[in-house]
């Protein structure tokens, strides 16, 4: 029978350098767990669905901390909490989306603990997934949300394959309308990827929502200098004001140049397993005035080829509306 | 009268224990050789039980025992038993439970034990279960309640046809009263309102899960409980560990949080106490959140039809209401009741009609929650009130002014009489509290993508009672004793009300102990802590044990100084002639008493009293002058608490956010006892009525039957970003005249107008919109802004 | 659910127990496959030494005094204090790091102990309820003022707003209401003291 109450024992590993954390994640292979921040992963464990032998701690890792300047922008360890980021003078000077959007985070405490890296790779929120259910994230054969009768207000209006969960992310829209990069590094190097291939919908991968593989830990993020104090807008939507994932969000960075849009990246959260960006309403504003007109017509065509589920329709108008309100309001 | 004590603010003795983290809850006891015990709970929504094979777990290193339904007292269905036997009716319901020598053990054992399933049909929508051929949430039936026995009902397949997706099938109900002409009343009418509508069942969500802790002793069961109240819990406890009231000792000193959840003990405690009798060792079972979910209660939803008729002057002549109550699978909650005699008594309507029909379903035990049944009324009907106000053209808190009950008010079938009733002076108060005529002229105003929404809300729930026992002591220190059964749910009212006995008493503050937390301490038969009843029946409990402790200390001082009983008066902790010059104190007095004894040491008491007040004064035979009275003061009628709020919203047409800028309210509950206390109560219950209103709901995955909502998040309890910066209150201030000090109780109907004020105030942003459903939240006034069919289905539930 | 064969399904109706059971048998979550079967250790030790492995017996600091206390690698900071330390000011009631009752500080940050493993906060300096009152045992005056203000109701999740009040002022000695409702949103209060609690807040930011 099931519980969903005390964690099963596993081992637990404190690795000060990251050469030790790969040298655990290639040692113990499928059996080893990473955890940052740990509030998503005790989670699971509590709920005893995941039940890893090793638990990675990848908190001591002094090199995966702190914010700091560099020729191309700014590096931010993946293990800097939330809170530092929000607080931290180069991010609210220079990438204040990102200051914001954190800021929007569950409560104090979880942004006080919470890691960026955490934030950008949490799992699914789905009820069904959460609950324990053999869907298609979980490696089943079918999905429980996306039935006549399903629980899918708050799940996908782009990208479903199979799978209907989002993103509930508030840290990942903003960096990705940053172009932010992320470092993924493991035993056998490293490499450096954008936003669209870090963050993958279920045609990519449909138990994963991010392209770190199991041997690969995500040491950095990088923003680059391109959008640094650029005009930015953050809002999140949800049913409660503190602890709560969005119904949807929004982040943009607009380049503004003698009034006109010189260029953007506008990034809608909660409505696609990954950071929901719009390349074609970028194209389409590109080269207006910034004005109310242009507002709209971003929102408008923002949500075209959108496929509502049961009970997610009122989504389409609150993404319009955000979108608007992201071109209308973005702000240096 | 001039109080000393009563009315006036003080500092609650047992606050520092709470803000310093010294104040003891269950899980924060210890003993000697404690172990630990967890329950396996159903997975399945319905299912017959054909096997359980424990053998594997049994086996295994450090378990100490299972405990079953073969263990425990047994309780004929449907009642709400400790475990599942032969039939388990809701995912989360207890079956059995292992008690290790660690959490960790016995929750490995659960997961080595087998069950066999039979699996049958379940159902979450009373609805889908009164169809023709619907499923039964039980095998023997889907309709029961207190009063209403076990049975299937059904109701005919035309009245769906005829109802359509939109309207409630108006079938056979299982109660049904009246009383007037409806059919004449609706004729005359001017105006009729005429809707269906849906509130939310959602968790009590107590801070403190109901753990328990329990060891034997003597014979004697002791048993650590999160209780709102407490001796009149023990005779029900009792019988669920199946013992005599006075083998059991409860301790119940702090509650974290109750709401109705936690009135007369619940199931889940005697697992503890029997499990520790099983294997002879004491026993802590930690509730977890997640188990909190499926046994810690819930405010049943209503699926209703609501027809209200208004003449020209906005008199309501007539009201025909029927609720189809979600009970869940157990016979354990009369909201459904409750909701029509909220329509009486708060717009006392010249004919009504009432039907209903609790329905159960496969969903998690429902019980009273805070205003249970009126405040599920009032979030919808309140709008209601509003639309018939507007389409009679009048002001909207005059329309509620022309229907509220004064003294002269009835309630009920039987139309019976009220204590009293002073709702027209609170609203005409409000007004002017909220600055009515100004700021009403913001309604619908907008600013920028914003609209402005003012809302009126009513709340009512019975708030008073009588007939319990009262017990005070005065030791031979001359310390004054109040000693307290009726629980500490967290309104403080177990100490404003011993405050009572000090007061008419006069003694000073320090000078008086409260007993209180440890039926060990003589714990007399007093009120539940529930049903906004503690201010009121607590305070009048205290005055028929202080004038009973007065005539014995007049008595004594007769007896002592000569003269008649007559000719003395209580003075500054001592009892004083009436010519002067001659006294006792109290403390001589109660060296007095112990000498005399007899009814002065408690030797010999009203035979009157409940045998638990007997038991109680045993305890403390002999230590004092004790004075121990059956509270037989008159009081006819039902004692109404109400209030009345205004809500001031603002609403962002582009997302659907609302926030909500000020609230104020009103109450009618007679004297205030501890102002304090008082607005703490009233900000609360504006602030639960946000939740209410806006946020908290159940959510079923109706074809697997498997909850959704279990933890606070997807619950939606309200934060403090969701709530106002600014409530204020006032009280009316007039005495109920069938109160010794005109005292009424606040808790729940301050719940009530905290969530009317906001539905209806969102009513009032979008031009008078009817949601007719609970919560309102962002997405239905997208859809509705933006001209999308709302996503449910009117009538459906649990799925927000 | 654990029985292999017992259960019988509607036709056409999925089933929950088959697809529960093969779940956790096979799940796969983040890449990490996840076995249920063979679990009666009470105690998971380390089989093979590496880099990093944690001792059981560690130092904490808690309300400045160092406590050595043996503490497993997947317990959490709530339970060690609790149960191990005998701090029952802390309160556990969601257990999911959602409502603050189990807040304490590390280093003046507030943090919620039901979601911290004890073995990652060794170094760190933990403050809880017990260690808010000053060293002779006077209250702190967020507690006076939470007396004062009649703050707590039921008082369950009292310690964690305590705590965090606590924190806030001392990060931000004159907040305003506004910064004091945020600074205070981690903790809920399912009584609704919250307009209580900030007044308390309000009060004690006013006092030396």
């Amino acid at each position: 029978m099931i519980v969903k109450d005390i964690m099963a024992p596993f081992e637990l590993y404190q690795p000060a350098q990251l050469k030790d954390a790969f040298s655990l994640l290639d040692s113990f292979g499928k059996d080893a767990w990473k955890m940052a921040g740990g509030y998503d992963s005790l989670d699971w464990f509590k709920d005893r669905i995941v039940r890893p032998q090793a638990v990675i701690d990848l908190t001591g890792i002094a090199e995966m901390k702190g914010i700091k300047e560099t020729p191309d922008g700014v590096e931010i360890g993946a293990l800097t909490t939330l809170s530092e980021i929000e607080n931290n003078p180069i991010i609210k000077a220079k990438y204040r989306l990102l200051a914001d959007a954190v800021s929007h985070v569950a409560s104090p405490q979880i942004r006080n603990h919470g890691t960026i890296g955490g934030n950008a790779s949490q799992n699914a929120r789905c009820l069904y997934f959460r609950y324990g259910l053999p869907c298609y994230r979980a490696g089943g054969n079918t999905c429980f949300a996306d039935t006549p009768e399903g629980i899918n207000r708050e799940h996908a209006l782009f990208g479903a394959d199979r799978c209907v969960a989002v993103t509930s992310s508030d840290g990942a829209p903003a960096l990705t309308a940053l172009d932010a990069k992320f470092v993924l590094q493991s035993s056998s190097g490293q490499r450096v990827i954008g936003a669209e291939e870090f963050f993958v919908g279920p045609n990519v991968d449909i138990l994963h929502l991010t392209a770190a593989k199991p041997e690969e830990i995500l040491t950095t993020i990088r923003l680059p200098s391109a959008w640094a104090g650029k005009n930015f807008y953050f809002e999140k939507v949800a049913d409660r004001n503190v602890w709560d994932f969005p119904l949807v969000n929004v982040a943009a960075a607009i380049s503004v140049q003698n009034g006109a849009i010189r260029e953007s990246r506008i990034v809608v959260g909660g409505v696609s397993a990954v950071p929901h960006r719009l390349t074609q309403v970028e194209g389409i504003i590109q080269g207006k005035a910034l004005e109310e007109g242009t507002a709209t017509l971003a929102g408008q065509s923002s949500t075209r080829d959108a496929r509502p589920l049961n009970y997610n329709g009122f989504k389409i108008p609150l993404m319009a509306s955000l979108v608007t309100r992201a071109v209308r309001n973005a702000t240096a | 009268m001039d109080h000393k004590l009563i009315g006036k603010d003080f500092v609650v003795t047992d606050i520092e224990a709470k803000v310093t983290g010294r104040a003891k809850y269950v899980e924060d006891f210890r003993a000697d050789g404690m172990v630990f015990c967890k329950s396996l709970t159903s997975p399945i929504p319905h299912a017959k039980i054909r096997s359980i094979d424990t053998s594997a777990a049994l086996k295994m290193k450090g378990v100490l025992g299972i405990l079953t339904a073969d263990d425990v007292p047994q309780f004929p269905p449907p009642a709400q038993g400790i475990f599942a036997k032969d039939e388990t009716f809701y995912v989360g319901e207890p079956i059995l439970a292992v008690a290790a020598e660690s959490e960790e053990i016995a929750v490995a054992a659960i997961e080595a034990i087998k069950i066999d399933f039979q699996e049958l049909p379940h159902v979450v929508d009373p609805l889908e279960s009164l169809f023709p051929g619907g499923p039964n949430a039980r095998s023997g039936g889907n309709v029961a309640a207190g009063q209403i026995k076990l049975q299937t009902v059904k109701w005919d397949g035309a009245d769906f046809a005829t109802a359509g997706e939109t309207k409630l099938p108006l079938g056979r109900p299982a109660e049904e009263w009246s009383y007037g002409d409806i059919d004449a009343g609706f004729k005359k009418a001017k105006v009729i309102v005429e809707e269906n509508f849906v509130t939310a069942t959602y968790s009590h969500n107590c801070m403190e899960a109901r753990s328990a802790f329990a060891y034997w002793q003597g014979g004697k069961c002791f048993l650590y409980g999160s209780n709102q109240s407490h001796t009149a819990a023990i005779a029900n406890i009792s019988r669920y560990i199946g013992i005599k009231p006075d083998q059991l000792v409860f301790l119940a000193e702090f509650c974290g949080g109750g709401f109705g959840s936690k009135i007369p003990g619940y199931p889940n405690m005697a697992i503890a106490a029997l499990m520790s009798k099983k294997i002879n060792r004491p026993v802590m079972h930690r509730i977890s959140r997640h188990e909190e979910y499926g046994i810690g209660s819930a405010r049943p939803g209503f699926q209703g039809y609501v027809k209200m008729g208004f003449a020209a002057n906005g008199k309501m002549v007539a009201a025909d209401l029927y609720v189809v109550q979600e009970s869940g699978p157990m016979a354990t909650a009369g909201d459904f009741r409750a909701a029509g005699g909220a329509l009486t008594l708060l717009y006392q309507p010249d004919a009504v009609r009432f039907r209903t029909v609790p329905v159960l379903t496969n969903t998690v035990p429902v019980g009273a929650q805070r205003g249970p049944g009126e405040n599920q009324f009032v979030s919808v009907i309140e709008p209601m009130i509003d639309q018939a106000a507007r389409q009679l053209n009048m002001d909207r808190i005059d329309i509620r002014i022309i229907n509220a009950p004064d003294s002269d008010g009835k309630i009920g079938q039987d139309r019976g009489p009220l204590t009293s009733a002073f709702q027209k002076d609170a609203l005409a108060k409000l007004k002017i509290l909220g600055n009515w005529e100004e700021r009403k002229k913001r309604s619908g105003q907008k600013n920028g993508t914003k609209v402005t929404g003012i809302g009126i809300g009513q709340g009512f729930h019975s708030a008073g009672s009588n007939g319990f026992d009262g017990l005070v002591r005065i030791t031979t220190d001359g310390k004054l004793h109040i000693h307290t059964g009726v629980g500490n749910l967290g309104t403080h009212s177990h100490y404003s009300t011993a405050r009572v006995a000090a007061d008419l008493l006069n003694v000073n503050w320090e000078n008086a102990i409260v007993e209180r937390g440890d039926t060990r301490r003589g714990l007399p038969f007093n009120s539940p802590q529930a049903g906004s009843l503690t201010a009121s029946t607590q305070s009048r409990t205290m005055y028929a044990a202080a004038m009973d402790m007065k005539d014995k200390l007049t008595d004594i001082a007769a007896q002592m100084l000569g003269g008649k009983p007559e000719d003395y008066v209580l003075g500054d902790e001592k009892v004083v002639s009436k010519s002067g010059g001659k006294s006792i104190t109290y403390q001589q007095a109660a060296q007095k008493a112990v000498q005399l004894g007899g009814k002065y040491s408690g030797k010999e008491v009203p035979d009157e009293l409940n045998p638990i007040t007997k038991s109680a004064v045993a305890m403390i035979v002999g230590t004092g002058l004790i004075a121990a009275a059956k509270d037989k003061l008159p009081r006819v009628g039902t004692t109404p608490g109400l209030t009345c709020n205004l809500a001031e919203v603002e609403i962002d047409t582009e997302t659907g956010v609302v926030e909500i800028k000020e609230c104020f309210s009103v109450v009618d509950v007679g004297t205030v006892l501890f102002p304090l206390g008082l607005g703490h109560q009233i900000a609360s219950g504006q602030i639960l009525g946000i939740g209410m209103a806006h946020l908290e709901r159940h959510i079923y995955d109706p074809k697997l039957g498997i909850p959704a909502a279990m933890g606070f998040h997807q619950s939606k309890v309200p934060t403090y970003l969701d709530i106002p910066p600014n409530i204020q209150w006032q009280a009316v201030e007039k005495p109920d005249p069938h109160h010794p000090l005109g005292i009424k109780g606040v808790g729940e109907p301050a719940l009530g107008s905290g969530a009317s004020c906001i539905t209806s105030a969102i009513a009032d942003a979008l031009g008078g919109h009817l949601f007719n459903r609970t919560p309102v939240s962002a997405d239905m006034i997208l859809n509705h802004l933006s001209g999308r069919p709302p996503a449910h289905k009117p009538l459906q539930v649990n799925t927000v | 659910m654990s029985d292999a064969d017992s259960n019988k399904t509607e036709p056409g109706q999925p089933s929950l127990r088959t697809t529960r059971r093969s779940f956790i048998k096979g799940v796969i979550v983040s890449g990490v496959a996840v076995s249920a079967v063979g679990y009666v250790v009470y105690e998971r030790t380390a089989r093979r030494p590496a880099a990093g492995a944690v001792e059981r017996l560690i130092t904490l600091n808690v309300n400045g005094r160092d406590r050595r206390v043996d503490v497993a690698p997947h317990e959490t900071l709530a339970y060690t204090i609790r149960n191990k330390l005998g701090l029952t000011g802390t309160k556990v009631s969601c257990d999911r790091a959602e409502c603050g009752a189990c807040t304490v500080m590390l280093d003046g940050v507030t943090s919620y102990s039901c979601s911290t493993l004890t073995q990652s906060v060794r170094n760190r300096k933990i403050v809880t309820i017990e260690g808010i009152a000053g060293p002779t045992g006077g209250l702190h005056k967020v507690q006076q003022a939470m007396i004062d203000e009649l703050g707590p109701q039921c008082g369950f999740c009292t310690s964690g707003q305590v705590v965090s009040a606590v924190a806030l002022l001392n990060r931000n000695p004159k907040p305003t209401q506004d910064e004091a409702r945020r600074g205070m949103s981690g903790n809920l209060c399912k009584c609704g003291a919250y307009d209580h609690y900030l007044k308390a807040v309000m009060r004690a930011s006013q006092e030396a």
